[in-house]
């Protein structure tokens, strides 16, 4: 994978790497999650999929993208354990009742 | 409590203790691991998200009978912990919940494209156990705006259509979209080459001018 020289000043953000109809890889940026969520109608959709077979940069993108919300779904997360659970409950219940 | 407001109702509950401790251990046997979870991702570190389950759950149980029913449980409980974690984090810090543009999310260089740690080829359960991608990912979470990063769990990682999260969160669906399409660009840029190799990821921590 291609690594940034520290040296190199890096480009504004409004000069994307983009070779080619950069205000159109804009357009398809911004309808990228709603056609990963499959909620783009059926001609704007084919319109992206026109686009991503002749942009490999904005395929690339999509790709990331696609990959970075599942990752997201299967990101772990940590279980109390029931020790946990009680003491918790047992705060609850103490901070709930009028003394 | 900002629960809606509802007509009042007469509180059976009060009257035997035995009952709502009975009904209220069943809220909390069937959800607390839900909200434990839900509080984890929001948090980011166990002791505040303990703090935000007791909380979510004492104010539910104050506000029980205010629950008029016509939401799943767990979306009305989503929602009190949703107000709760906004209440609890704007006390601690008061910094600046900053918009995302999506002009900062164009990639400048070539290598911003992909991923930087490589996930092609492998389910995600196998990408995470890469224990760098895992703790990545969590930081890019953590550096999401509040308000970016409620939507994204909600939506991303509870599962939960745009529709709940809106209810949730009181935004139309409409604007629900626009909130999780930006937080997914900013994880994403995140665990690009941009946000990984780059010392300390300060183009990103800084407010916009």
């Amino acid at each position: 994978m291609e690594k940034r020289k520290a040296s190199r000043p890096r480009p504004k953000a409004t000069t994307p790497a983009h070779k080619h109809g950069k205000g159109r890889c804009v357009a398809i940026l911004r309808k990228l999650s709603a056609y990963l969520d499959d909620e783009l109608s059926g001609e704007i959709c084919s319109d992206l999929r026109r686009h991503l077979g002749t942009c490999p940069n904005c395929e690339e993108f999509l790709t990331s993208l696609r990959q970075t919300v599942t990752l997201c779904r299967h990101q772990p997360a940590p279980a109390l354990s029931s020790a946990e659970r009680a003491r918790m409950r047992a705060n609850i219940l103490r901070a709930a009742r009028p003394r | 409590m900002a629960l809606p407001a509802t007509k009042p109702r007469p509180d059976r509950r009060a009257a035997d203790p035995s009952r709502s401790t009975a009904s209220f251990d069943a809220l909390y046997r069937d959800h607390v691991d839900l909200m434990y979870r839900f509080a984890t991702r929001l948090c980011g570190e166990t002791e505040a998200a303990k703090d935000l389950v007791q909380e979510t759950f004492l104010n539910a149980y104050r506000g029980y009978n205010a629950f008029r029913g016509d939401a799943q449980v767990s979306t009305w409980l989503y929602a009190i912990a949703s107000r709760a974690c906004m209440r609890m984090r704007r006390k601690r810090k008061g910094e600046p919940d900053r918009e995302l543009s999506l002009e900062e999310f164009i990639p400048t260089s070539e290598g911003e494209f992909r991923l930087q740690i490589p996930v092609e080829g492998l389910s995600p359960e196998e990408a995470l156990q890469n224990k760098q991608l895992r703790q990545a990912l969590d930081d890019a979470i953590a550096r999401l705006p509040k308000k970016y990063r409620m939507v994204l769990i909600l939506r991303d990682m509870e599962g939960l259509s745009a529709k709940e999260v809106g209810s949730i969160v009181g935004l139309n669906e409409r604007a629900v979209k626009s909130r999780l399409h930006r937080a997914r660009l900013f994880v994403r840029r995140e665990l690009s080459a941009r946000g990984i190799a780059e010392p300390g990821h300060q183009h990103n921590s800084r407010p916009a001018q």
